[in-house]
């Protein structure tokens, strides 16, 4: 059930974008988000399509992958779609009935926010989530954010969360499957009753889940303490993030594209 | 000399404590002990003896309120010391869940040198060593949440290992492990005593365990109360008073030597080699006393016992069909058994459990109970699902780790609320589903929350039977429970038998399942083989080590025993085998004594 669901998942291969350094992918990641809501053409959308269909094939996900990445999403980007078309009241009128008026205009913007939506799903897959560790992730915030320890922010401290929250999921999830098995043989019934019968019902799963995330948080201090966890002070790395001539390429390989998008966009609006 | 003392050591847990229901009672009490350099000891006693907490205070999680530890002449409460005596101990602790700290195996494995600043290259070699040392280095790269227990446990060595420590400390380490992991975890911990020089400390309540240790400190509220080799501890049955038990083959060895009228020195019982050279000799003298050893009744036969569940030609898939958790499963249970359901960990035990109280769908099979006369309700037809879940009972492991409600009272009721039963109704099923686990009314206002270890899983239990199951399955139910515990469980196990319902149980440990299963049906790799007394399953090495099994412990011991003695006794024929260790060494023993001993050769 929750395993379906490759939102947010790591996907296993020896790509070139798996083997890119976390931190380039953060930051042609943040790159890409501003391109694709600067970008409004059509030709030049197109061409945003291509690229990220070249990212695809530099990340060697397969078809099936990036179609269970995208399904999930695909009813809040319809939901987008029609709110867009339903909302907006400038442009021709093509249509009127009532309080529903649909535009020219409307239609293009919805036909626009849908795809933005779906090529903001597809571009932090590509580039973050299916191709790096969650591990990796926190590192590269960790490092991209260190100027910030001047100011006293403890990123370091942040990273660590971050990366044992990641650790936490699957046994977490794992967990929850077991309790709602134990109660569910206790009678509980999870997918029938009214909206507030069924909120109760999850409190028999939610209230056992937290009492039992306190006592592992509290072992997990306990064994963190006797590795000789000390914060971030002094530690070292045993995979140290390094950039090479490569992760460059890459880099600027993806940064021209974005480049040209955008150019291509300006002269064509 | 390098040792660790610790000298007349006092320690309370703070207001802050995790343990609030008991304030102001000291974890450890003016004890006083001694571990040397390069050791194996064994800390014994109950739950709540201070084990745990005198481990804390070795890898100085803790500081003592008064007295003083030095370890290898470093004094823990001086705080410029503080980090090298930590660096210098590792711990293992109980659920590797909650000891591992990073998402890949070698990024967990580097965690502690990470932290200690352990600079490439020597990082990557120590990791690599560690990963080595205990025998994981092949999922280096795996993720940590995908692995077995026991895997994760070797996974929690490493990361000891790679610190580089001087003393390891298991606490409950193996708890949580299947006999096999256990074994082979163990050993991984040994061998680094001898190569590496480490002082072991292990914790346990496995006393098979501690027989491997050279000595012994058996602990009891907060202090020290016994210490020793193990056979020496083993020797004095006084120390039962402390939770501890013998192992089953002392017990048997104690049983032999009283029948024969002999004394056991300290030096027979230093090793099962030696033990059993000495029970050949002793069986087979030819002065052997004739003791007065009573037969013992058969086994009643099987009389008509009714069906209570059938299990038809299931098949389980959690990927709709491309790979089967359980393949062609046939079974039937009869009213009044115990019924054990043994295999290694990840053989489809807990999967089968499952689908007997539908809480899994059949890709394809039926599943039948029948819970009255005439009655037959099936696993497929969604009408019978409710009735299915209220006839069979299900009590995974760790039940404790699902009550949510304000009361233990309340908890209980949980499930008869679904039931439209009248408020009295419930209540008088909930009192009486309470008391038949032995916690009284007081307990039953209680918050859950509040309770023991022990007082909670009871509680939980109760919460099933409240709805009066016909059938009981209970997945693992003494895991992580001491001795003492473990014999209440069972106790409780037969006495709700005795009421008349019926019992399902899921063990990895099969001296409990041979002594308290009348049948047991083995799971390897999804496949299940028909359901057998424990003494046919058993009695036959080869067979169980096909399913993966070992056999119950006393059984080891006696099928080599047996085949020593037939050596110098040619015409000896042996009982068949039994499972309670003196039960067995009186069958032993009259088969000696019949087989005209006077022969020897």
């Amino acid at each position: 059930m929750l395993s379906d669901i490759s939102l947010g998942k790591y996907y296993k291969a020896d790509s070139i974008l798996h083997r890119t350094d976390p931190r380039i992918k953060t930051l042609l990641y943040v790159v890409y988000l501003v391109v694709i809501f600067l970008i409004k053409s059509p030709a030049a959308l197109c061409a945003l399509a291509g690229v990220i269909a070249v990212q695809a094939v530099m990340a060697k996900v397969s078809l099936p992958v990036i179609w269970k990445t995208v399904k999930p999403v695909l009813p809040l980007a319809i939901f987008i779609f029609i709110l867009n078309i339903l909302t907006i009241k400038q442009g021709n009128l093509l249509f009127g009935w009532k309080f529903i008026s649909i535009t020219d205009y409307g239609i293009s913007r919805a036909v626009l926010m849908g795809i933005r939506l779906i090529f903001l799903i597809l571009s932090t897959s590509l580039m973050l989530t299916l191709t790096t560790t969650p591990l990796k992730i926190a590192d590269a915030l960790e490092s991209i954010f260190s100027p910030l320890k001047i100011f006293k922010v403890p990123v370091h401290e942040m990273a660590m969360m971050m990366s044992i929250a990641l650790r936490f999921i699957p046994t977490l999830i794992e967990e929850t499957d077991k309790i709602m098995k134990a109660q569910v043989s206790r009678g509980a019934d999870y997918d029938t009753g009214t909206f507030f019968n069924r909120v109760k019902g999850y409190l028999t799963v939610l209230i056992p889940l937290f009492v039992s995330s306190f006592r592992r948080a509290e072992e997990l201090a306990v064994a963190m303490d006797a590795r000789c966890y000390r914060g971030g002070e002094g530690r070292t790395k045993l995979n140290p993030l390094r950039i090479t001539g490569f992760d460059i390429l890459v880099g600027l390989f993806l940064t021209v594209c974005a480049a040209g998008l955008v150019v291509m966009d300006l002269t064509l609006r | 000399m390098e040792k660790i003392s610790v000298q007349d050591v006092t320690f309370t847990y703070g207001s802050e404590g995790a343990d609030v229901s008991a304030p102001a009672e000291p974890a450890v009490e003016n004890l006083s002990l001694e571990i040397e350099k390069g050791s194996y000891t064994a800390i014994l006693g109950a739950n709540g003896s201070g084990k745990s907490t005198l481990a804390k205070l070795i890898d100085v999680i803790e500081v003592p309120d008064s007295g003083r530890i030095v370890v290898f002449g470093k004094d823990t409460s001086d705080d410029s010391v503080f980090w090298q005596i930590r660096e210098k101990s590792a711990c293992v602790f109980q659920n590797p869940d909650n000891q591992i700290v990073g998402t890949i195996v070698e990024e967990d494995v580097a965690f502690g040198p990470e932290n200690l600043g352990i600079k490439l290259p020597e990082l990557r070699e120590r990791v690599d060593q560690a990963l080595k040392d205990a025998g994981i280095y092949e999922l280096r790269l795996r993720e940590a949440a995908s692995l077995s227990g026991g895997q994760k446990q070797k996974l929690a060595i490493a990361g000891a290992l790679a610190m580089r420590p001087e003393i390891l400390i298991l606490d409950e380490a193996t708890a949580m492990l299947d006999p096999r992991s256990r074994d082979e975890f163990l050993a991984v911990c040994e061998e680094m005593r001898i190569r590496k020089g480490l002082t072991l400390i292990t914790i346990t309540h496995d006393m098979s365990e501690a027989m491997r240790c050279g000595r012994v400190i058996v602990m009891s509220k907060g202090s020290k109360a016994a210490e020793g080799t193990p056979a020496k501890i083993f020797a004095d049955i006084s120390l039962e008073q402390f939770g501890l038990r013998r192992p089953v083959i002392i017990k048997f060895a104690y049983e032999i030597a009283r029948l024969a009228g002999v004394t056991l020195t300290e030096d027979d019982l230093s090793g099962e080699a030696r033990l059993r050279e000495r029970l050949t000799k002793i069986l087979t003298s030819p002065d052997l006393a004739d003791a007065d050893v009573p037969d013992e009744e058969s086994d009643a036969a099987d009389s008509d016992r009714r069906k209570i569940m059938s299990v038809k030609d299931l098949f389980s898939s959690y990927d709709g069909g491309k790979t089967f958790a359980l393949k062609n499963i046939n079974l039937d249970v009869y009213e009044g058994e115990i019924l054990g359901i043994v295999g290694e960990s990840g053989c489809g035990k807990t999967t089968l459990i499952s689908h007997m109280n539908s809480i899994l769908k059949p890709s394809s099979g039926e599943i039948e109970v029948y819970p009255g006369e005439g009655v037959t309700l099936r696993c497929s037809q969604k009408k019978d699902v409710q009735k299915i879940r209220q006839s069979v009972g299900l009590v995974f492991q760790y039940p404790e780790y699902q009550l949510f409600e304000e009361t233990v009272f309340k908890d209980i009721c949980y499930g008869l609320r679904k039931m439209d039963l009248s408020v009295e109704e419930q209540k008088e099923r909930a009192v009486t589903a309470a008391k038949s686990v032995g916690l009284n009314k007081e307990v039953l206002r209680k918050n859950p929350f509040e309770l023991s270890g022990g007082q909670k899983r009871r509680a939980a239990m109760a919460g099933v039977l409240a709805m009066r199951p016909k059938i009981l399955v209970l997945d693992e139910p003494a895991s992580g429970l001491d001795p003492v515990g473990r014999e209440e469980m069972f106790a409780l196990i037969r006495s709700l038998r005795a009421g008349g319902t019926t019992i399902i149980i899921v063990s990895h440990n099969m001296d409990e399942a041979a002594a308290y299963c009348d049948r047991i049906i083995c799971i390897r790799d999804g496949e299940a083989a028909p359901a057998e007394t424990p003494e046919r399953l058993f009695s036959d090495r080869e067979k169980t080590e096909g399913f993966g099994i070992d056999q119950p412990k006393i059984t080891k011991f006696t099928d080599q025993l047996k085949k020593d003695i037939s050596k110098r006794i040619p015409d000896v024929v042996f009982e068949k085998i039994r499972f309670d260790p003196e039960e067995e060494a009186r069958a032993v023993y009259r088969s000696v004594l019949k087989a005209g001993r006077r022969d020897v050769k």
